[in-house]
């Protein structure tokens, strides 16, 4: 079986960044409870900052058992603008788009997350540079899970797992 | 170090707020505001609940005035000692004293600090301490007799000196029995000191922090801060939290103060700012 979950590359999830309390408590348990299920040999997809953050996450991980099957974990997430005190300020764009991503991420539709509008997400402040990628993984994928859906500090947050 | 006051224990990372409670008339402070007991337990409830890990309970003002004798001494603070155990039996009780015979007697009664704010004065409080597993508050006064001013106090080198009396004076506990996780030092500011003295040594705290003994220090709306910024009792708070950032960032310890949130806050800063203490809610920036 292959196994692809994707959370957000979101920096608060670094050890580094630790706070006395955790502002993404939530978040961080659906981040535990993908990348658990991932087993023990993954893969991952993202930039070098998200990578950082994938690579804490399973630097986190304990009693994982293996299947021997593949295993992905992708970083992207979605806008970036949805509030005032976003970090890209408001942009009502945003909504619609994060609408249409995440239904293409959840169908999942490859041809849809190929097709994002890489000139609208780049002014939303999107991380999806990964989408393309993860697209070719979700070929022949289907949904296992929403673990986490929402936009606490005014970014899109997904924590999604999908099976092949 | 891991810090031990006699049943509990502090990690080394953890600075800790000493709250002043006064079971006394006329201490320069709040003037009598807590000599009541019930006003004085009343205190206690309020700095336990603002967060202070110690209250330092004093029967006697450092000022000279009226003498006190020991039977009164215990008299204002013993029985209240023992009530401050039963309420509370988490805080940490230190006792302001310098005095063997009322140091046993407070310790029997559930104390396990004793802040011999005078220096060593009575030359049996560390026996006091060791005997009741209690911790020991080792100051420097420059040899002044207690409850007396200076009085044209001069040092080669008033760090120096700070640190060799405080230092000896921790020998001499530990050869007593102290436990050495349960002795701290304290320079003592306006103890034997003019206001430059105290400057140079709030100026040169990371000396005796060096030491590698724990550091307790007591600034609180002193008459250096009032001297220094031309200030009475009473307006002196934001002068105290300056010389509290500044020894906080040399590594104190322990802060005896009268004023424990705005103290509280003003070391959690200075301990993230050092690297000591995370942040309480960090996400500007890590979205």
């Amino acid at each position: 079986m292959t196994r692809i979950a994707l959370v957000p590359g979101c920096l608060a999830l670094l050890p580094a960044y630790a706070s006395l309390l955790d502002p993404v408590p939530e978040l961080r348990a659906a981040c535990a409870t993908a990348v658990a299920w991932l087993g023990e040999d993954v893969r991952i997809v993202a930039a070098d900052q998200g990578r950082r953050v994938a690579e804490a996450l399973l630097a986190t991980r304990t009693g994982v058992a293996g299947d021997g099957g593949s295993s992905y974990l992708v970083v992207a997430n979605g806008a970036a603008t949805r509030s005032e005190r976003a970090p890209g300020y408001l942009d009502e764009r945003a909504f619609d788009f994060d609408r249409a991503l995440a239904k293409s991420l959840i169908a999942p539709d490859p041809a849809a997350l190929r097709a994002v509008d890489t000139d609208l997400s780049h002014a939303l402040w999107a991380d999806v540079a990964t989408l393309a990628p993860l697209a070719d993984l979700l070929d022949a994928a289907h949904l296992e899970s929403v673990d986490y859906d929402d936009d606490p500090y005014g970014v899109q947050y997904w924590v999604l797992r999908w099976a092949s | 170090m891991t810090l031990r006051l006699r049943r509990h224990t502090f990690a080394d990372d953890q600075p800790l707020m000493m709250a002043i409670v006064n079971r006394t008339p006329d201490s320069f402070f709040d003037k009598g505001a807590t000599w009541a007991e019930d006003a004085a337990f009343e205190r206690v409830g309020t700095v336990v609940e603002q967060g202070a890990e110690i209250v330092d309970i004093g029967g006697i003002k450092a000022a000279p005035g009226v003498e006190i004798p020991p039977a009164e001494e215990k008299a204002r603070v013993v029985d209240f000692v023992a009530r401050v155990r039963e309420a509370f039996p988490d805080v940490v009780i230190s006792v302001d004293t310098w005095r063997a015979e009322v140091g046993d007697a407070v310790c029997r009664a559930g104390a396990d600090v004793l802040n011999d704010a005078w220096g060593g004065a009575d030359p049996e409080l560390v026996d006091v301490a060791a005997a009741h597993d209690a911790a020991i508050i080792c100051t420097h006064t420059g040899g002044v007799t207690p409850r007396t001013r200076p009085y044209r106090v001069e040092y080669d080198d008033v760090v120096r000196s700070a640190i060799e009396d405080t230092v000896a004076y921790a020998q001499r506990a530990l050869d007593a029995g102290v436990a050495s996780e349960s002795i701290v030092i304290d320079p003592a500011h306006d103890f034997g000191k003019n206001t430059f003295h105290s400057l140079e040594i709030t100026r040169r705290l990371g000396e005796m922090v060096a030491t590698g003994w724990p550091v307790l220090v007591s600034l609180s709306n002193k008459d250096f801060v009032g001297e220094t910024l031309d200030l009475p009792v009473g307006e002196r708070l934001l002068g105290t939290l300056a010389a509290t950032s500044v020894c906080a960032l040399a590594g104190a310890r322990i802060y005896r103060v009268h004023q424990v949130p705005e103290t509280r806050q003003s070391v959690d800063m200075v301990w993230s700012i050092a690297g000591r203490r995370r942040p309480a809610r960090a996400i500007r920036g890590l979205q």
